[in-house]
């Protein structure tokens, strides 16, 4: 973690003093622990104050969105990824863009280090053998697999698929994972039982539209919840209408969602919004072999019909 | 009336059964008449009417079977013919579509003994290919087809476990896609086909059953019985077709059919006769269209100059502009009778009507398309200054264009305009149910009403259309539609790839009519070459095109350079070429080659033709394999024929073909019947057990096994001709620019396979010749001038108008993501450039292009795309309307 | 719940379904008035907002054919 931070400084400063770039998107470190947050560094002075570390899951994909200047953007596997979506659908062009890519090991879940420490958390170190988590009158060391955020858990894609800089060789990419257990285990229930278990999730939504927010995927001038002319879906917190939300906002992102996570970081609630969008994923993997994100030479599986589409999934 | 499908849909009185015109009483049928229709003083009137040419379609006659005592089709009621059959699985026929046994029978007794058949036979070529029984030796060339058909769809019918068979001489699958479906019959399907021609037909003693007795293909005896049996019965000219073409002194070919030549196939022997359809011969519905395109084409061509002299030009009601204004929604309820009104309260259903928001005016109809009751709408529409319709009627595919008239007649936007269908979706379907018929007509009107609410007048896009035509392709085909469109008074380029024009017919030595092809060739080639209005870029091909219907612009390149040229239609006629074969030693021996190559010795009079003592042909060289699984129609026919020709110039010459199914269609059935006899002896193999061909000792050895005797036969042949396929050029380049479809095979997709064979889905662009299917001379000229015939449809017009109905983009919220631009199949979406003035890199739509259909409304994530007269308001509220409490 | 009666809205192309759905009438075939049939250009421009409306607004089941 130390030599990349030193290697995304030493780039970074690099592309701004050859003026290669206006700016730099990467990470700060934020007001509370576990919490960094996405900075703009304009000068060597801004640079000083990047960071790197297992904090940084906010997708910087979502802050390209539009931008005239040409960026130095730092991106992990899944960030380079949406990178290339938004290539595909014209949100930034691939010539303002130098992408320092960062091979990742996973990013952490604040939640569960919070769980496993047991205590309000102070600070949080990174140390080779684990997470050494400080808070009142406490200190104790974490495994950092026990407390990765799940897409990360199971991600195969840690390697930046586009880049123009990498601060480092490329990890191991992640071998026999299982990545769809859970949207099976949904798929095998009674209608029942599903309505149940999405009654049960969605519960505790309050319409705050974090996870839309923070997600790449979600740059219309004019979200479908905003509008009003026509309505598409209620403003209330009627169950009805938050579940009308979420089932559009996950067909909204169907065959281009990465699995970065940043929906479920976003959520306040703890939510777990994956829900959706892991089953449109998959369906896209297995009915037309697509991962959303991986060639600048093909847009999105559903913005195009082939005549051999696979049908049985409509009739 | 005869048929469901009968134009103009309406009823007329048989004179000869009426009673009331018989015998003076009766008249039931106009005391009952709601809209006093009946007029029993209606006489036969003559009539002279002044033309300039004649068109017969007067088609053919299902050869009746009843003359066979052997089949017994009088006799026994479980013996149908296919067209009976047809009837049997049709929805509207007589048993529902439901497949049951003694569909003849009226006697009780049967009627308590009907079943669902499990076991069905099709014998072929009932009344076709037969001179013992029947006169007509020609092959009726669609039954094949239809029997595979009717067994695929019974089989859909009445279960899997239904046991289908067909006994045929020859399976004759030459038309396009007709091998794959054959294919998948016997594959998919499990229907058996048993080669094998059925002398008799007995009924089981004490059953209605049906036995047969047959030899199969191994030369066994077999005895089965069947539930069910169809006489697949052949097409013949009526008695009625005959006394025609003698009054009007036409010749008429051996077989009672319109006599044409393969240079004019459409053409009678009397100038200004054309002919097209099962009266030129035994065809199906492709072809026949072809046909009556091509015949309207020549018909029209000596009419040219005298075109649109009789025409007149409706008047036309300025537009009220409503925008702005309150809907004032007019609806009208129609009772069609008693269609709806007997099921229906139409009364109850007004009366509702009347008090639902906007809605101004309502009424009950007794039939809402009557002449009087749209001049009445339009006297309602101005009277009550109404600015919305909503007609509560039929089906607004066959009616909302009348309705729209009408509105147009009132000075409304035609798009102010909604039906509800409340006869076929409702009184049709819920007879039984009046009571929740009315309901759910209450729905549908409250529905349509709130559609109709938010209806906009929409602008259709008028284009001007520039009337210079293009084809692509200067082989026989792109000849003839050049020479048509010319004749039609058109400016016509045709541009050819090669240095020279003809295509394929350079190679070809006579027609199967005995017409010598390179005479009629270079008579055309001169012909065209001579015409001003027709321009010939040879070594040219195309390098760009850009445009839509009207307005082509297309970037030709030769040699040297490159020109634009505009143009308004575009005909692709591009050819395709002869499969170099990759079997049976072909390139080995200079005596192994292809049936152009023996055409070529027959132009050059190659001196070995003399000498030759066997001469062998293999037919199927590359075609109805896996890698090619489709007939090239002509190769049969041009083998035949040069059997023939080898035999006349030496009868003592042995000539063999090698067959899979002889497919000498239509009348071409004579020349197998006249090889058979001129002693050309024809040997079947299978494709699991192709000939042999070895050479050893400077010897052609062809090895094969003979289907009679079941013995190996070896030939020592001195010429060996393989009938090679037909393959298509692929042209991925051009199928892009035009943005036309093709299938598996490299072939281009027509717009629709039965009703639409010369034009492509994409408008203004046409299709004809090889690049379409394999096909003979005489088809593809027929092709090429129905190609013609359709984009003079279009070419004749100096503007035309594209549909309001189409997608619109609200530039403020749109993304730019380019969904739109990825997923619309006609290209209809752009960015707009970087010259806009406002908006630059959103989307926007060209009207012209859209076809309306919503893809990219659908797809639009931002809500930015908006299809109008189907927007996302209107759907919406249709659906709330349904939800709402009647 | 015996006689309960389902609410189908569908959704009919206009080129195909909603021609064959005609054609049902034709051929006076008879079907249950449970269905509201909402016609639509192409199955294409559906989208999954109006299934949901459809829902939302009661009916029990959607049918998109085309």
């Amino acid at each position: 973690m130390l030599a990349y931070i030193t290697k995304i400084k030493e780039i970074s400063d690099r592309l701004l003093k050859e003026q290669k770039v206006d700016l730099i998107i990467g990470f700060r470190k934020g007001t509370i622990p576990m919490m960094n947050e996405p900075c703009f560094a304009k000068t060597a002075s801004d640079v000083k104050n990047l960071v790197w570390d297992s904090n940084c899951g906010i997708n910087l994909a979502n802050y390209l969105t539009n931008r005239k200047e040409k960026i130095g953007v730092i991106a992990k596997g899944c960030d380079a990824r949406n990178i290339v979506t938004h290539i595909l659908e014209n949100k930034i062009s691939r010539e303002q863009l130098v992408i320092i890519g960062v091979p990742c090991k996973g990013m952490i879940d604040r939640r569960k280090v919070s769980a496993a420490s047991g205590c309000e958390v102070a600070e949080v170190l990174e140390k080779p053998d684990g997470i050494v988590v400080k808070g009142p009158g406490v200190e104790k060391t974490i495994k950092k697999v026990d407390v990765l955020q799940d897409n990360c858990a199971i991600c195969i894609h840690r390697n930046p698929v586009i880049s123009d800089e990498m601060v480092a060789d490329p990890v191991e990419e992640q071998k026999g994972v299982d990545r769809y257990e859970d949207v099976r285990r949904v798929e095998a229930m009674s209608p029942e039982e599903k309505w149940k278990y999405f009654e049960e999730l969605l519960s505790p939504c309050i319409r705050c539209y974090a996870c839309r927010n923070a997600c790449p995927l979600c740059y219309c001038p004019t979200c479908f919840v905003d509008e009003s002319k026509p309505q598409w879906v209620g403003k209330t917190l009627d169950p009805i209408d938050t579940r009308t939300f979420h089932f559009l906002r996950a067909y909204h992102c169907a065959g281009r969602c990465t699995d970065c996570g940043s929906c479920v970081r976003a959520c306040p609630m703890g939510i777990d919004v994956r829900a959706f969008t892991k089953k449109l994923e998959k369906d896209a993997l297995e009915f037309f072999g697509w991962e959303a994100g991986m060639s600048l030479n093909e847009r999105p599986t559903l913005d195009t019909f082939k005549p051999d589409d696979p049908d049985h999934l409509i009739k | 009336m005869e048929y469901a499908q009968a134009v103009p849909l309406k009823y007329a009185i048989n004179p000869d059964e009426c009673i009331y015109l018989q015998k003076g009483k009766c008249g039931n049928c106009k005391d009952v008449c709601p809209a006093d229709a009946i007029d029993y003083e209606q006489k036969e009137i003559r009539k002279t009417i002044n033309v300039g040419s004649i068109i017969l379609s007067s088609g053919f006659t299902p050869f009746d079977p009843s003359k066979f005592d052997n089949y017994q089709y009088a006799m026994y009621p479980n013996v149908v013919t296919s067209m009976e059959f047809e009837r049997i699985l049709s929805a509207s026929g007589p048993t529902h579509g439901h497949v049951l046994t003694r569909p003849k029978s009226s006697k009780k007794k049967d009627a308590e003994n009907v079943k669902t058949p499990k076991k069905i036979a099709w014998l072929q070529c009932v009344g076709s290919r037969d001179m013992n029984r029947c006169d007509n030796a020609h092959c009726s060339s669609v039954c094949c087809m239809y029997a595979i058909k009717e067994a695929v769809i019974a089989k859909e019918h009445v279960g899997d476990d239904l046991d289908c068979t067909i006994f045929f001489m020859d399976m004759r699958t030459h038309g396009k896609d007709f091998e794959r479906y054959y294919d998948a019959a016997r594959e998919k399907h499990g229907i058996r086909f048993e080669r094998s021609r059925i002398h008799t037909i007995t009924e089981v003693p004490g059953t209605k059953d049906l036995s047969v007795r047959y030899a199969n293909e191994k030369g066994e005896l077999r005895n089965e019985v069947f539930d069910m049996i169809v006489l697949s019965i052949g097409l013949e000219s009526s008695k009625q077709n005959i006394e025609l073409a003698n009054k009007l002194g036409l010749d008429l070919t051996p077989q009672n059919f319109c006599k044409t030549s393969t240079f004019e196939p459409v053409a009678t022997s009397r100038e200004g006769i054309f002919v097209c359809g099962a009266f030129q011969g035994p065809k199906d519905i492709p072809q026949s269209v072809v046909d009556a395109s091509a015949a309207a084409e020549a018909a029209g061509a000596i009419l040219a100059q005298a075109r649109n002299t009789l025409t007149r030009s409706p008047e036309v009601v300025p537009e009220t502009n409503v925008i702005g204004e309150r809907p004032r929604i007019g609806v009208f309820v129609c009772r069609c009778g008693s269609n709806i009104a007997g099921i229906v309260d139409v009364l109850a259903v007004a009366e509702y009507a009347s008090k639902l928001p906007y809605v101004e005016f309502s009424t009950d109809n007794l039939y809402a398309c009557s002449q009087d009751t749209q001049d009445n709408m339009v006297q309602l529409i101005k009277e009550k200054n109404l600015n919305r319709i909503v007609v509560a009627a039929c089906t607004p595919k066959t009616h909302e264009p009348l309705f729209q008239e009408t509105l147009l007649n009132s000075g409304l936007n035609k798009y102010l305009f909604e039906m509800a269908n409340i006869r076929n979706h409702d009184s049709w379907v819920h007879k039984n149910n009046p009571e929740l018929a009315t309901k759910k007509a209450k729905d549908l009107v409250r529905s349509a009403v709130s559609k109709v609410a938010l209806a906009a007048p929409l602008a259709e896009a008028e284009l001007e259309v520039n009337q210079t035509a293009m084809v692509i392709g200067g082989g026989i085909s792109g000849i003839t539609t050049a020479k048509s469109l010319a004749m039609q008074g058109f400016r016509t380029h045709l541009i050819e790839r090669s240095g020279q024009l003809g295509g394929q017919a350079l190679n070809l030595y006579h027609t199967s009519s005995n017409e010598d092809v390179q005479e009629k060739l270079s008579a055309m080639i001169q012909d065209i070459e001579r015409n001003k209005k027709i321009t010939i870029h040879l070594n040219t091909e195309l390098s760009s095109v850009e445009g839509f219907v009207g307005n082509f612009k297309t970037t030709l390149s030769s040699k040297k350079k490159k020109k634009v040229l505009e143009h308004g239609v575009a005909v692709i006629a591009t050819g395709a070429v002869p499969f170099q074969p990759d079997e049976y030693c072909f390139g080995q021996d200079s005596r192994i080659i292809t049936s152009l190559d023996l055409d070529k010795k027959f132009m050059t009079n190659d001196p070995m033709l003399q000498d030759l003592v066997n001469a062998v042909f293999i037919q199927c060289v590359g075609s109805r394999e896996p890698d090619r699984p489709y007939c090239s129609r002509v190769c049969c026919t041009h083998s035949v024929h040069n059997a023939l020709e080898l035999k006349k110039r030496n009868p003592k010459m042995n000539v063999y073909i090698l067959y899979r199914d002889i497919r000498t269609y239509g009348e071409r059935e004579i020349l197998y019947k006249e090889a058979r006899a001129a002693g050309v002896i024809f040997i079947r193999y299978s494709v699991n057990q192709k000939p042999g061909v070895v050479l050893s000792d400077g010897k052609i050895l062809v090895t094969a096994t003979d289907h009679v005797l079941g013995r190996l036969v070896e030939i020592e042949a001195d010429l060996l001709t393989l009938a090679s396929s037909i393959v298509p050029y692929k042209d991925e380049k051009l199928a892009k620019f035009f943005k036309v479809p093709m299938n598996d095979d490299g072939f281009f997709v027509e717009r629709h396979a039965k009703l639409g064979p010369v034009e492509f889905a994409t408008a203004g662009v046409f299709l004809c010749g090889l690049a379409h299917y394999p096909k003979p001379i005489d088809e593809s000229i027929a092709q090429g001038q129905a190609a013609a015939s359709r984009a003079v449809t279009l070419l004749s017009q100096k503007t035309i108008h594209t549909s309001g109905t189409v997608a619109k983009v609200n530039p403020a919220i749109c993304s730019s993501c380019g969904v739109c631009l990825s997923i619309c199949p006609y290209s209809a979406p752009s960015y707009l450039d970087e010259k806009a003035r406002m908006f630059r890199g959103k989307a926007q739509i060209n009207p012209v292009l859209c076809k309306g259909c919503g893809l990219c409304v659908a797809s639009c994530r931002s809500g930015a795309l908006h299809l109008q007269g189907f927007d996302n308001d209107q759907i919406f509220s249709q659906i709330y309307a349904l939800s709402e409490a009647g | 719940m015996s006689d309960w009666e389902p609410k189908i809205v569908s959704f009919l192309c206009n080129w195909c379904s909603y021609g064959a759905a005609d054609l049902t009438g034709v051929s006076r075939m008879q079907y249950p008035p449970n269905i509201r049939i909402v016609r639509i250009p192409c199955t294409g421009r559906m989208s999954p907002k109006f299934a949901l409306a459809a829902l939302r607004e009661g009916a029990d089941a959607v049918w998109v054919s085309g």
